[in-house]
């Protein structure tokens, strides 16, 4: 069965800087959900960037199902079915919440499917049904994210990425979001989420990966990652020499 | 060899080949020592060289565009700001000089100096307001500045206005008339190209350059963004006025479109730009060739618009080709011989 | 002059420079590009509706549905030659400000070279002709450039707030990141824009080539004017760009009836300048560093 989202040995940077993604391996299965953690400048972001198409790679391999998506566009990728919600706050702002709702159907053709999955994202998150005609710029931080989440679900996306959704948020708001994650992370959507608060992140998928420096250090099941002992070193820096004695 | 790291930028050894550390310094000085002896003997030569006003006329205007060019570069490659509308400096020079002469009897060659100080005094009180600004917007008012100046003296009855004023011919017989402005412009050359590279060495040119990669960091780091900013702006005009007061003088008449024309900002951007700004010698590169190829075209092809086509054609070109320029382009790939590499 | 008539003649002139005006700040908005060329093809349009007018004796007014088109493809064609290579460059912005203003250098040459320095002008009969209501005259042809500017800026907004491309546009300008995560094709909407924008000064060219004489050089007198209307109502901002440039056209009004039309054009430059030295974002542009 091939994988949904699958990477290869993938190097990339920004412009012509040098390399943030030393040969990262990844494979995403269907109708799972993921969360990446890991210490600040391992490229959990950049990875996410690389997958949605804003950044290219220099070497290596994109596949989903089979088929190669390294160098394509964002908008090719979203008619592949691959979303991405960023970290930084990308509402239209000066347009109402459903507008910023619609625009999200903007590859979508058939009226009346883009009707029925307003008609879904408004119930999913009920303050952005009551909020509906308010100028998106003028939302709360929460809000807004939420906006992001429901208009990247209005294309039904078979991969959602959502980067650090919690950043900037009031510990409550941030629930809020984890638990309108953790529902998605129920339904057939894939999700592949960037975490820095690794628990939270972690406890509302089913998979976890572990990246540093610009490689995947380990992988497993979401539950067990946390009380694993290479996670203190990572981000503690604590290391345990071949000799087994704590350096650092 | 002590070598300093000094960052952001190269050390001043690195990009000379290996063992051409020492040997590659005394072969530059050599060849600038060479070229400084050469320029100041053309005049000379007079027996042999056939067109000998001619010659010195355009030994002045190369001399005056690697003065402009080197100026320019201070503020647009050191310190990364563009100015569209350099060339005000020039005309405030040209009056100011030209204007002593035409009321007070006052020879420019005397008052030039003068000039270039009146040029930096404005730049000081210009650049405190315009340098509030960056990127794009302060390109922008560079243009305005230029237009709201030429737009103000084609106005002033005091210079004649857009007809302009005719200034009175030096006292000197027509065979040596050229050769006072030959090394009048010489010596800006000289100056110009001396305080790049002094600025080039400095804490003070560090400074302008970490302020052009990054201002913000350049202002947490400790730097008086402010002061080195506008201390560019006004070390950028002095010899830039200078020139102008030569300039208006050796035409013997001041018009605000000689001096105020847009195209003469243009010609010192795309010199340093195809010579490559942020280096010293790349605006002499740049100058020299433009400057030549101009001539060339002038001589070709007649005094033409195509020629500003011609100068927008490179600029284009340039920009999008060759960014670095020469001189920068031949350090990026370390081919840079260690004559031109005057950092 | 009786006030109420330079506030009429002000008005008047506001039409056509809010044309002038949006396209140049639709190119902003959407590409973040400061367009210093945009004068010079909207003299470029103007020589078109020149030659029309002067060998077909075709009426300015109708030159548009010419001028338009041949501007937007232009547009698209330079956005597409150009600009893609610029977008991974660190210094974006400034760099179109100096593409931008090689490609006016080079337009201008050619211009000057082809057809010389003489001003021209195109004269239709309405061009001289005013209305009188009681005291006051109206211009007929700045009338009639005022109708034709509303009906094209009506035309845009309603091209931009309905049509599927115009909501693509939209989202672009307010979020280029955004709007390729919807799937809009940033770089086909960026060169559609250009086009767009270009067409605007195409039908600002067609008006221009009655309204003043023109020839090559003088598009730098307009590229700063058009400036200090866009950049007085904020880089960027449509309604901006109209409230600007009526603001402008009617404050060198004001001007030119006190000091004379010498004088006109100092007013946007001085206000050019005061605006970027006091308050750059204009009257309606986000607070974003440019």
């Amino acid at each position: 069965m091939t994988a949904l989202l699958d990477l290869k040995e993938i190097r990339t940077g920004y412009g012509a800087g040098p390399d943030i993604l030393h040969g990262i391996s990844l494979t995403v299965e269907a109708g799972r959900s993921y969360c990446i953690i890991g210490p600040n400048g391992a490229g959990k972001s950049t990875l996410l960037k690389l997958v949605c198409g804003i950044l290219k790679p220099r070497s290596g391999e994109v596949l989903s199902n089979g088929n190669s998506v390294g160098g394509l566009r964002p908008d090719q990728l979203l008619a592949l079915g691959i979303s991405y919600v960023p970290q930084e706050r990308t509402v239209f702002p000066t347009m109402t919440v459903r507008e910023n709702l619609y625009m999200g159907a903007y590859s979508v053709e058939d009226k009346d499917l883009v009707e029925e999955r307003m008609d879904r994202v408004l119930t999913l998150f009920p303050i952005l049904d009551e909020r509906r005609s308010q100028i998106a710029g003028t939302l709360s931080g929460g809000e807004q994210q939420m906006v992001t989440l429901g208009r990247a679900l209005m294309v039904d996306p078979k991969l959602m990425m959502i980067d650090e959704p919690s950043l900037g948020l009031a510990p409550q708001v941030a629930d809020q979001i984890f638990g309108t994650i953790r529902q998605l992370s129920q339904s057939d959507t894939t999700i592949l989420l960037v975490e820095q608060n690794a628990q939270r992140g972690l406890e509302s998928v089913d998979w976890g990966i572990v990246l540093d420096l610009g490689a995947k250090s380990f992988e497993g099941p979401a539950e067990g990652i946390l009380d694993d002992t290479r996670i203190r070193e990572l981000y503690l820096g604590t290391r345990v020499s071949s000799r087994g004695e704590v350096e650092g | 060899m002590a070598e300093t790291r000094v960052e952001p930028i190269h050390t001043l050894d690195e990009h000379e080949p290996d063992g051409a550390g020492r040997s590659g310094q005394r072969a530059r000085r050599w060849f600038l020592l060479a070229v400084v002896i050469l320029i100041v003997a053309v005049p000379f030569f007079r027996p042999w060289i056939g067109a000998y006003n001619y010659v010195l006329q355009l030994g002045m205007i190369i001399l005056m565009w690697v003065t402009m060019a080197s100026s320019w570069n201070i503020l647009g490659g050191f310190t990364g700001y563009i100015s569209l509308g350099h060339n005000v400096f020039f005309g405030i020079g040209g009056y100011a000089s030209g204007l002593a002469l035409a009321y007070l009897g006052i020879s420019p060659f005397l008052t030039a100096p003068l000039a270039g100080l009146i040029s930096m005094v404005l730049g000081v009180l210009i650049g405190l307001i315009t340098l509030r600004t960056r990127g794009p917007a302060f390109i922008i008012s560079t243009i305005a500045l230029l237009l709201l100046t030429h737009n103000l003296v084609d106005n002033w009855e005091l210079s004649g206005g857009a007809a302009g004023l005719s200034l009175p011919f030096p006292p000197l017989p027509v065979e040596w008339l050229k050769v006072p402005f030959y090394y009048g412009m010489a010596l800006c050359a000289f100056g110009a190209v001396w305080m790049a590279h002094r600025i080039s060495h400095s804490k003070f040119g560090l400074g302008l350059r970490a302020l052009s990669q990054d201002e913000t960091k350049a202002e947490v780091a400790g730097i008086n963004t402010r002061l080195y900013k506008v201390s560019a702006y006004a070390l950028s005009a002095f010899f830039i006025g200078v020139a102008g007061a030569l300039f208006g003088y050796s035409l013997s008449y001041l018009r605000p479109t000689t001096f105020f024309e847009i195209g003469l900002a243009a010609q010192m951007v795309l010199m340093c730009i195809i010579g490559g700004r942020a280096t010293v010698a790349g605006p002499v590169i740049g100058a020299i060739l433009i400057t030549t190829v101009n001539e060339f075209s002038v001589v070709q092809f007649g005094a033409t618009a195509l020629n500003i086509v011609v100068t927008g054609g490179i600029l284009l070109i340039t920009l999008l080709f060759f960014p670095l320029g020469i001189v920068g382009s031949l350090r990026e790939s370390g081919r840079l011989p260690a004559i031109l590499d005057w950092d | 002059m009786n006030i109420l008539q330079v506030l009429i003649l002000g008005l008047l002139l506001g039409g056509v420079y809010s044309l002038m005006a949006s396209g140049l700040t639709l190119l902003f908005g959407v590409m973040r590009v400061v367009n210093l060329a945009h004068a010079v093809f909207m003299i470029l349009a103007a020589y078109i509706a020149f030659y029309l007018f002067d060998l077909a004796e075709v009426d300015p007014v109708l030159t548009i549905p010419v001028t338009m088109p041949v501007m937007f493809l232009l547009g698209v064609v330079i956005y597409l030659l150009i600009f893609p290579r610029l977008e991974t460059s660190e210094r974006y912005v400034e760099m179109t400000v100096l593409l931008t203003f090689a490609l006016a250098l080079i337009v201008e040459g050619l211009l000057t070279f082809f057809f010389t320095g003489i001003f021209r002008s195109t004269r239709p009969e309405y061009g001289t002709e005013s209305f009188f209501v009681g005291d006051l005259f109206i211009p007929k042809g700045q009338l009639v450039a005022l109708g034709v500017s509303l009906v094209l800026l009506i035309g845009l907004w309603a091209f931009l707030k309905v049509t599927k491309t115009g909501t693509a546009i939209r989202a672009t300008m307010q979020n280029r990141t955004a709007a390729q995560l919807v799937g809009v094709n940033v770089r086909r909407i960026s060169a559609i824009s250009f086009g767009v924008g270009m067409a605007l000064a195409g039908a600002a060219g067609s008006l221009l080539s009655y309204l003043f004489p023109f020839f090559p050089s003088r598009h730098w007198q307009w590229v700063a004017i058009m400036l200090s209307l866009i950049v007085l109502g904020g880089l960027g901002s449509l309604k901006g760009a109209v409230v600007g440039a009526v603001t402008l056209a009617i404050a060198a009004a004001f001007v030119t009836d006190i000091l004379g039309p010498t004088w006109s054009p100092v007013t946007f430059f001085l206000a050019l300048f005061l605006v970027l030295m006091f308050r750059p974002q204009g009257l309606y542009g986000k607070v974003v560093r440019i």
